[in-house]
């Protein structure tokens, strides 16, 4: 069949009413889920799987795609208005914009990230539709030394990245990724580190890890200044201004930033296994390595904001890549997505285009849409949420404390897990208080077991280890490792030398 | 007081704190490396596999090693720090805790809560968090008692019917009834 004729029957089905619609509820139970910590993208996801039962199979995958590009844009809001990553994937986004929010500026903040989640959004469809044959050709020819090594380089990209220790940060990874090996073993199922305790068995928990470490302790900081309090003081304090339209000239003069940062986040999101935790977090690296000032990211300036939104806003194109050229999820959302097809009766594989072209190109249409959906829908809902910025703290902070104890316990209904939450809260927020980066700990735990399950399969394959050094790619991964953390070295011993002459 | 003066003293109680700190991220990596220490033993006794070369164990005895160094790393970081650091500005750890005492008390009655919820159920146990954390961080008469009453009752029992009736997610119901 002709291009041209699949690409109008895709159109056909896709601007349907009920598509449409079912697509605009899903766009904003993503964008709400992911702005409440503790719900993430993957959640809401699961959430809507059943609901698309019912549904055509394009229908059905297209509000699911809505849904996922809705979460992409929702964890900017609390990341930005609260500090709180609402999802992994906007770690690095309360770098740059929930300091710029804190100095006044919250209107700017979310709008910056709407548009560079936008024009990421765009730019990894449209890489999709181009590239995802190649690219999922390259994805897949990663062996477990390449995958070990990628993970060893996110973690010393976010560990130098964050906190003015590096010592301090590499510590923290490292926590993370011994806290991943308590549970069971990946690969021969023995229990390690559980000590006789049932909760341990199955291992932490890193949702409740994520919601302890960055929103109760967060939360805690909060409300330390007595004075503050007295005063019914707001989180964000000075006058909300917003104005998308200005703004989105602001994203637009940065080119290079924003097209290198989506790239980055397609080329990540098709790697299986990476998705937007990484994206966010490398895309916002490389954007101050190209920056001629560096010092100001991490004080609230836009292109801190623009990376890391637009980084992981095109992870979503990306992850799309692997499983429509060659049937394997990018991420555990692609999985789900995955799924959705399955129980569809569409057969997942190298000949999904073949077979169901239509569908196929209506995903690809699905995209562009969707993220047009979520700019409408933010733009005309921003002005309400900034106004949660004006809300007392001595308000916000007890409520948001019960909406992450329900995102604890929505999880797995264990009161147990509320009590984890209680203790990492109170451990994440003494780490704090003594200097110690968070990121770099929930990265660990998030990354641990492919970590492990990588090396161990490298060495299973081949007892050598010194391909890990050999293998080109893995070797330029430990080689930018290696550079990312002496990098940063120098630039703190520079800074050092400049204070103190 | 203004934001300016505020700033001020934060800063000044950071750099005060700095003494603190150093002895506080002594004592702190000195047990986590003995921690580690015991936990990296205890991995020797994980089992191996015939069919891979690295067993169970392997793996967090890496990442164990290179954690010890690590603290041991930040030890002789914060000892310098430590020699560095004017101890006439020391602001004491009894004053360091008094500093942060809204914080302290969000978290004891976060741990409260956690505590109460098997017994009073999420409707009950969220109903008094919120009104008694809201009374603790300065809502204590007038308009901003009564604003706090009804955002306890909303998002306490209201939170809890939302849950359980539109997402169908139940939370804990409570022993007591």
């Amino acid at each position: 069949m002709p291009m041209t004729d699949v690409l109008l029957g895709s159109v056909e089905q896709l601007f349907s009413l009920a598509t449409l619609v079912s697509m605009m509820i899903g766009v904003m139970a993503g964008v709400i889920a992911a702005a409440i910590p503790g719900f993430t993208i993957t959640m809401a996801i699961v959430l809507a799987l059943p609901v698309t039962f019912t549904m055509s199979p394009l229908q059905g995958v297209a509000t699911m795609l809505a849904v996922y590009v809705g979460g992409g844009s929702g964890g900017l809001i609390s990341a930005a208005l609260l500090g709180i990553p609402g999802t992994p994937s906007a770690v690095a986004t309360t770098f740059d914009a929930y300091p710029m929010a804190r100095k006044g500026e919250p209107g700017r903040a979310l709008a910056l990230g709407i548009w560079a989640s936008f024009f990421g959004a765009l730019i990894s469809a449209v890489v999709l539709i181009i590239a995802a044959p190649p690219l999922a050709l390259i994805a897949v020819k990663l062996g477990p030394w390449e995958y070990f090594s990628l993970i060893l380089f996110a973690v010393t990209v976010v560990a130098s990245l964050v906190g003015k220790s590096v010592l301090k940060g590499l510590m923290m990874s490292l926590l993370g990724l011994f806290i991943a090996t308590v549970g069971q073993d990946p690969m021969m199922g023995v229990p390690r580190f559980t000590f006789g305790i049932d909760v341990l068995a199955a291992g932490i928990p890193f949702l409740v890890m994520l919601i302890g470490i960055f929103a109760v302790s967060q939360l805690a900081s909060e409300v330390e200044n007595p004075t503050e309090m007295k005063q019914g003081q707001a989180l964000v304090g000075g006058k909300m201004h917003f104005q998308p339209f200005g703004v989105m000239r602001e994203v637009l003069s940065r080119p290079g930033n924003l097209l290198r940062s989506s790239m980055v986040g397609v080329v990540i999101g098709a790697v299986p296994g990476a998705g937007g935790s990484i994206a966010n977090l490398i895309a916002y690296d490389q954007a101050k390595r190209a920056s001629k000032t560096p010092e100001l990211f991490g004080t609230g300036i836009a292109d801190g904001v623009v990376a890391s939104e637009s980084g992981n806003s095109a992870t979503a194109g990306g992850g799309l890549i692997p499983m429509i050229a060659l049937g394997i999820p990018g991420s555990a959302v692609d999985a789900v997505l995955m799924a959705a097809l399955m129980v569809q009766g569409v057969s997942v594989g190298p000949r999904l285009i073949m077979d169901n072209a239509e569908l196929v190109y209506g995903m690809f249409l699905a995209m562009f849409l969707a993220a047009g959906m979520v700019l409408v829908f933010c733009l005309i809902s921003m002005r309400w949420f900034i106004r949660i910025t004006e809300i007392p703290k001595s308000i916000i902070v007890p409520v948001v404390l019960v909406c992450c104890a329900i995102g604890a316990l929505a999880l797995n209904n264990r009161i147990t897990d509320l009590y984890l939450l209680v203790g990492v809260g109170l451990v994440g927020y003494l780490l704090a208080k003594l200097d110690y980066p968070l990121a770099p700990l929930v990265l660990g735990v998030i990354l641990g077991p492919i970590a492990e399950t990588n090396l161990r399969r490298a060495l299973m394959a081949d007892e050598n280890w010194t391909l890990f050094f050999t293998r080109p790619i893995s070797a330029m991964l430990l080689l930018l490792a290696v550079l990312s953390v002496a990098l940063t070295v120098r630039r703190l011993l520079k800074k050092r030398r400049t204070v103190s002459p | 007081m203004s934001v300016v003066t505020d700033k001020v003293s934060r800063a000044t109680r950071e750099a005060n704190s700095e003494r603190g700190k150093a002895i506080a991220n002594i004592l702190f990596n000195a047990g986590l490396a003995a921690l580690f220490i015991g936990l990296f033993m205890q991995a020797g006794d994980l089992p191996s596999s015939m069919w891979e070369p690295l067993g169970a164990g392997s793996f967090p005895r890496l990442i164990l090693g290179a954690l010890v160094v690590f603290n041991l790393a930040i030890m002789c970081q914060s000892m310098m720090a430590l020699r560095h650091a004017d101890p006439a500005l020391s602001v004491g750890a009894g004053r360091w805790f008094i500093q942060r005492r809204l914080a302290f008390a969000s978290l004891a009655a976060f741990c409260g809560y956690a505590l109460l919820m098997p017994w009073l159920g999420f409707a009950l146990a969220s109903l008094l968090f919120l009104l008694v954390v809201q009374i603790i961080l300065g809502a204590r008469s007038g308009r901003r008692l009564l604003v706090a009453c009804v955002i306890a009752a909303v998002f306490g029992p209201g939170l809890d019917a939302l849950f359980g009736q539109v997402f169908m997610i139940s939370l804990p119901q409570g022993r007591l009834w």
